[in-house]
């Protein structure tokens, strides 16, 4: 086992020689750490799943007095994925001249803030790491230096401390109530309270935050758009999308974990998870932008996982949790193709984009298996876990929510295509093999995590699914028949739909983004005061 | 019920909100994120507090002491305000070049006339 403090510190440790020797062969040093923490990851996995949670008490306070870190088996499963693709996305851009001793140190840093948010087990401490990591994030988007990118970037921070400062104050209350800032001996607190009045507010601040975090209810729209802002690299936007909303959506189930004694709010959050996916998927329908399509599309999936997390269903949440796992996949080996095609066309316009397959054939492939997974193709990835929720909500009236949640994504992924037709007799574009194999690599885990996706589930997160063909096969006709129903919409009632293209133009400015936040926390309140 | 540093920290919290939300200015913006935190600080240091506490320094009974855990939080938290106002300034500066406008309205009309360009 490698002690947890570990995983913090050595990217924070790393990046800080690479910034002061700042020699050229500093980078491989990047990318040699990078393979050992992933190395690093698998050890402690393995430890996890054969001893148990790893609770690790830092200063050696006891009572739950000082900052502990844990790793339990979601925690482990988050690392080794944060480690994964970390390591992938820097070999994706490797040779590339942005990558400097700057994106490195923030980069780098970014990283162990990541690992250090999903391992904290203290709140003040998630507190300080989400706002540090706000600030790298905020830098990180501007980092092409695109003066378009300045609104956005200034928009984002800001609604990040807003958010953040709720959570402090939430954090202020329980403190008040408890004396103590962990997780767990909050949790043995509440569990022992008879009056849970005044568990109430501060409750609602700390989930309005962690919504915002993960860009629950696409109201926070501007969000998704400050994640593929002009001057953000791609593997930034990559590592956003892929891995960093997951964060939100981690911090939520730890802090629904936590007061789950007292307050169960799992009915509400399963209705905002199926607006969030509607939204979503309209919003991202309405987008030109081939980024920002796939922004939104994020947004309506973490609808999806919404529903499956706040479910109360053992395979619906390990299917939420696995669909956490391959969204990370094929939406960041979409978003590193997007980047690749937007560098080679100079326009993010997807109706001046064309030929795309006879120009990178290689590519195209590569995205065509992720958008195979995306869309819940049969034996891929993303049909295995949509299955997985879909057969436990099974006679509940949201199983037609996810139904249409995926009919959306079908529609937009067949806008998105349009992008591989015509485009004869113009010369293939060059793509380098750092580009190419890591591509290639992510794509065929989406493939290889649908036909070996019980096998995954029962590796990865100890959980055994009773595999049933018949209904698995429903699901193929189910698919097929969304595909039919997508291309008859797609071809006969989306060009008729005039309003779509003007949702686009709805731009929220930042005082009306706080008074949706406000209107959020004044719903959650009431939500759990009638509750 | 008196009217104490924990009621104060509440009223000022929905001050600085009803700032973010009201006030179209940019710096007025930071100055209400400036107000929400010290809201929040007051919060931490006085909740939990009786009268003829000391001040946990130096050599002095534990059981006299004022809880000293929540004024080690708040010095970070501090510290992170701080910095945060900073880089959120330095944004907003290259931003009033750009734009000419502290108003975020304005702002917003400028950059959606600049997309469309």
């Amino acid at each position: 086992m490698i002690n947890l403090y570990f995983f913090v510190l050595l990217p924070i440790l790393t990046a800080v020689l690479i910034y002061l020797f700042s020699k050229k062969y500093m980078k491989n040093l990047a990318l040699l750490v990078q393979l050992f923490f992933l190395v690093a990851t698998v050890v402690n996995f393995n430890y996890v799943k054969k001893h148990g949670t790893i609770i690790e008490t830092i200063g050696g306070w006891t009572n739950y007095t000082g900052i502990s870190l844990k790793m339990d088996l979601l925690a482990s499963v988050m690392v080794m994925l944060v480690a994964f693709l970390f390591l992938a996305f820097l070999i994706f851009d490797y040779p590339k001249k942005y990558v400097n001793k700057l994106f490195l140190l923030l980069f780098l840093i970014l990283q162990a803030l990541i690992t250090g948010i999903i391992l904290s087990n203290d709140l003040f401490n998630i507190y300080v790491l989400v706002e540090v990591s706000t600030i790298v994030v905020a830098i990180l988007i501007m980092f092409k230096k695109d003066s378009r990118s300045l609104y956005d970037g200034i928009v984002y921070l800001l609604i990040n401390i807003v958010a953040m400062t709720f959570f402090l104050f939430g954090v202020g209350f329980l403190y008040k109530t408890f004396g103590v800032l962990d997780l767990q001996g909050i949790k043995e607190g509440i569990s022992l309270l008879e009056d849970t009045k005044p568990l109430i507010l501060p409750y609602s601040m700390m989930i309005t935050a962690a919504g915002l975090k993960s860009s629950l209810i696409s109201l926070f729209n501007r969000l998704a758009k400050a994640h593929v802002t002009p001057s953000a690299p791609s593997i930034v936007s990559a590592l956003l999308s892929g891995i960093y909303v997951k964060t939100g959506i981690y911090l939520f189930i730890r802090l629904q974990d936590m007061f789950s004694p007292a307050i169960n709010t799992s009915n509400f959050f399963m209705i905002v998870g199926f607006l969030t996916g509607v939204i979503g998927f309209i919003l991202a329908l309405s987008q030109t932008d081939i980024n920002l399509m796939l922004a939104y599309s994020t947004i309506s999936q973490i609808g999806l996982i919404m529903i499956g997390i706040n479910y109360p269903s053992e395979d619906a949440y390990w299917g939420s949790i696995y669909h956490i796992v391959n969204h990370a996949f094929f939406k960041s080996t979409l978003f590193l193709i997007t980047g690749i095609i937007i560098e080679k066309y100079g326009t993010r316009n997807i109706n001046k984009i064309q030929g795309v397959f006879k120009r990178m054939p290689f590519i195209s492939i590569a995205s065509f298996l992720a958008i195979l997974g995306i869309t819940g193709a049969p034996f891929f990835n993303g049909s295995f876990s949509k299955y997985l929720i879909k057969t436990a909500l099974s006679g509940n009236p949201l199983e037609y929510g996810i139904i249409l949640i995926n009919l959306g994504t079908v529609l937009y992924f067949l806008k998105f295509l349009s992008i591989f037709k015509n485009g004869t007799g113009k010369t293939p574009f060059k793509i380098d093999n750092y580009r190419r194999s890591i591509t290639i690599v992510l794509s065929f885990m989406c493939f290889i995590g649908g036909i070996l996706g019980q096998f995954f589930v029962k590796f990865l997160f100890n959980h055994t699914v009773i595999f049933d063909f018949s209904n698995y096969f429903q699901n193929i006709i189910l698919f097929i028949l969304t595909l039919i129903a997508g291309l008859v919409i797609y071809k006969y009632i989306i060009p008729k739909l005039k309003w779509l293209s003007r949702i686009k133009e709805v731009e929220l400015d930042f005082n009306n983004i706080c008074l949706l936040i406000t209107l959020f926390f004044i719903i959650v309140t009431l939500t759990v005061f009638f509750n | 019920m008196s009217f104490n540093g924990e009621t104060a920290s509440i009223i000022l919290f929905f001050i600085g909100l009803f700032g973010l939300i009201g006030r179209r200015n940019i710096v007025k913006t930071v100055i209400s994120l400036g107000i929400m935190e010290t809201a929040v600080i007051l919060f931490f240091i006085s909740t939990n507090f009786t009268e003829g506490r000391l001040p946990p320094i130096g050599d002095i009974n534990p059981d006299k002491m004022a809880d000293p855990l929540p004024q080690a939080l708040m010095i970070t938290a501090i510290v992170i305000g701080v910095s945060l106002t900073a880089v959120s300034l330095t944004m907003f500066i290259t931003l009033y070049h750009k734009y000419g406008s502290t108003n975020w309205a304005k702002v917003n009309r400028k950059r959606i006339d600049e997309t469309d360009d």
